[in-house]
């Protein structure tokens, strides 16, 4: 199932990867890679670091030192908007949604398709936003509401149909089954396999195991800011990844699960 | 606080079968309702009320505060305020009326009196957005200053004596039709639409169109929607935001030159507590402080109801006084109605 191979030049590669606020050190030294059609998870208890490494891929955060490398050149990330020119798109935890704009909007903000005469072409908008809203979800009726009327499944479809429209190469994952019934859980996980088979890479965080177990080719925990541990989700099972999250180490006599069997 | 409903009552509201009522169309049609109501009411109370003459003062009467509520409008759907587009009226206004008493041209004066709004509007942006002030203290302080700058700039005095071409934006009108009496004597046959209720026309289509067509309007409702979620999603969060204050300042300065032109004197004093008239025409026409909620027509609304009742009541020998207190319970009222409405 894995179609990660080391042969393949990475997608993406941060490194050395440094954050601090005055005097905390959020991220300390981090080094991850992300390979086309990888699924890497990303996890640690909460305030471990995952989620500011990932605003700093993203562009929602620039870092105090360290390099990023999109495929093998050195890049800045500046704003948001340069990570998007990038082909790096994110889903929030929280949708980062605009409340009373309906779902072409939100979908194409930032983004905005325009006429000749630089209108927004609404028109245009609505017809590429159903096409691929009702792609992910045939049920995607009311679009022209705004989305503060929509529910919890039907504002995570606007933010996944978002990242996923314009040419994306890497994509960020924060919790995206957090909030989700298990009938939309299965559509994100269903999505996932669908991009990884088209070669696009994912960052995934998440704090449940489960989904990490099954849609992620590789782990890489994350404790007190430091980078401490990456393995091949074959190599380990949910114990050992238990172990990094809380101790920062792996259980002493620990071997590859592969090689042991 | 929340000031227009949850989700779940909207939710509620519209249903499932497609057939589905806008909240905010019914908000405007409510208050459509209202400003239908007060014209028959006070057109009962009093015969003079209905007449074309009274309906062309009312346009001049409501011109001012409509262009400072449109300016509002943009700013309160960015989530902030301006509280000093009152002030800044009057330093704007006292600025053309200066200029023109130095021996300007009354166009060039006028102008000169635009570039004075628009520049507070633009200290307003950059207060708010590179020094992280809070909208809210950020135009009070300017309303302070402006108000004090023009009453420096003038001693304190009106400035008069401007001629007649100054009062022309004010007191002139469209299609003014004046017939020479046997007497001698000039008999208005026809008021004509008066230059400031046209110039309000112009401006609130403009603003339609931009809010609702043009990706800067986009911008506005985003960022009142969700200022973080714009941000994240390539939306220039400052420059939308300083360019709601620059227009708020502009359209301050317009209303100014507006206002002085009527009464053909710069008058440092004036308006006065005008921007919370302005606010009111807001929010009765369905803008939500919060941001993100909010038309141009609806404000329009809001301000001719607030022209109406103050005309209708003057008409009716109501004092100032109690006019103030209809008024203030109609804002408390149409917000009210609005939440009852969304929680239903």
């Amino acid at each position: 199932m894995s179609t990660s191979n080391s042969s393949a030049a990475p997608l993406v590669e941060m490194r050395n990867i440094c954050k601090h606020f005055g005097g905390v050190q959020a991220v300390r030294d981090v080094s991850v890679d992300l390979y086309p059609g990888e699924v890497v998870g990303i996890l640690g208890h909460n305030g471990a670091g995952k989620s500011c490494l990932m605003r700093m891929l993203s562009g929602a955060m620039i870092p105090s030192s360290g390099d990023i490398y999109l495929d093998g050149e050195k890049i800045e990330i500046a704003s948001p908007t340069a990570a998007r020119q990038h082909g790096i798109e994110t889903i929030y935890q929280n949708l980062a949604l605009a409340n009373h704009l309906d779902a072409p909007a939100n979908l194409f903000l930032g983004r905005e398709l325009k006429t000749r005469f630089g209108n927004l072409d609404d028109k245009r908008m609505f017809e590429e936003a159903k096409g691929v809203l009702q792609r992910l979800n045939p049920n995607f009726k009311n679009l022209s509401d705004p989305v503060v009327r929509m529910s919890g499944g039907q504002r995570q479809v606007i933010a996944i149909a978002r990242a996923i429209h314009f040419n994306v190469r890497a994509l960020i994952m924060d919790e995206p089954t957090a909030a989700l019934g298990p009938s939309e859980t299965e559509m994100v996980a269903e999505l996932v396999q669908k991009l990884r088979n088209e070669g696009i890479g994912i960052f995934l965080v998440s704090h449940d195991m489960q989904d990490v177990f099954r849609l992620c080719d590789r782990v890489m925990v994350m404790n007190n800011g430091r980078n401490v541990g990456s393995h091949k989700i074959s190599d380990v099972t949910q114990d050992d990844v238990l172990s990094l999250i809380i101790k920062g180490s792996l259980p002493s006599g620990w071997r590859p699960r592969g090689a042991a069997a | 606080m929340r000031v227009f409903g949850s989700s779940a009552a909207r939710a509620a509201l519209v249903g499932n079968n497609g057939l589905s009522i806008r909240a905010d169309m019914l908000h405007r049609i409510s208050a459509l309702v209202t400003l239908l109501g007060l014209i028959i009411a006070f057109a009962f109370l009093n015969s003079a009320f209905l007449s074309l003459n009274n309906a062309m003062t009312i346009l001049l009467q409501t011109a001012v505060i409509g262009l400072l509520g449109i300016g509002l409008t943009i700013v309160i759907l960015t989530g902030g305020i301006d509280l000093s587009v009152g002030s800044v009226l009057a330093l704007s206004g006292t600025a053309a009326g200066l200029l023109v008493k130095a021996g300007l041209p009354v166009p060039v004066g006028m102008g000169g009196g635009l570039v004075v709004g628009t520049l507070c509007g633009m200290v307003n942006g950059f207060v708010i957005t590179r020094l992280r002030i809070a909208p809210f203290i950020a135009t009070l302080g300017m309303m302070m200053m402006a108000r004090g700058l023009a009453l420096q700039l003038t001693g304190a005095s009106p400035v008069s004596q401007l001629g007649a071409a100054f009062g022309w934006l004010g007191n002139g009108a469209l299609f003014r039709i004046v017939e020479t009496q046997s007497n001698g004597l000039p008999r208005m046959v026809f008021p004509g639409i008066p230059y400031p209720a046209i110039l309000l026309l112009i401006v609130a289509l403009a603003a339609t169109y931009m809010l609702k067509r043009r990706q800067f309007g986009r911008h506005v409702y985003a960022v009142g929607s969700n200022e973080e979620a714009a941000h994240l999603s390539g939306v220039n969060v400052n420059h939308t935001k300083f360019a709601a204050y620059a227009l708020s300042g502009f359209l301050a300065g317009l209303a100014g030159i507006v206002l002085m032109s009527r009464l053909v004197t710069a008058q440092p004093n004036e308006g006065v507590m005008y921007e919370l008239d302005a606010i009111a025409a807001a929010v009765i026409g369905g803008a939500s402080l919060m941001g993100g909620v909010g038309s141009i027509s609806g404000t329009m609304i809001g301000a001719f109801i607030i022209g109406i009742l103050r005309n209708g009541l003057n008409m009716a020998g109501v004092s100032a006084f109690i006019q103030q207190i209809v008024i203030g319970g109609v804002v408390i009222g149409a917000v009210y109605v609005d939440q009852l409405r969304n929680r239903r």
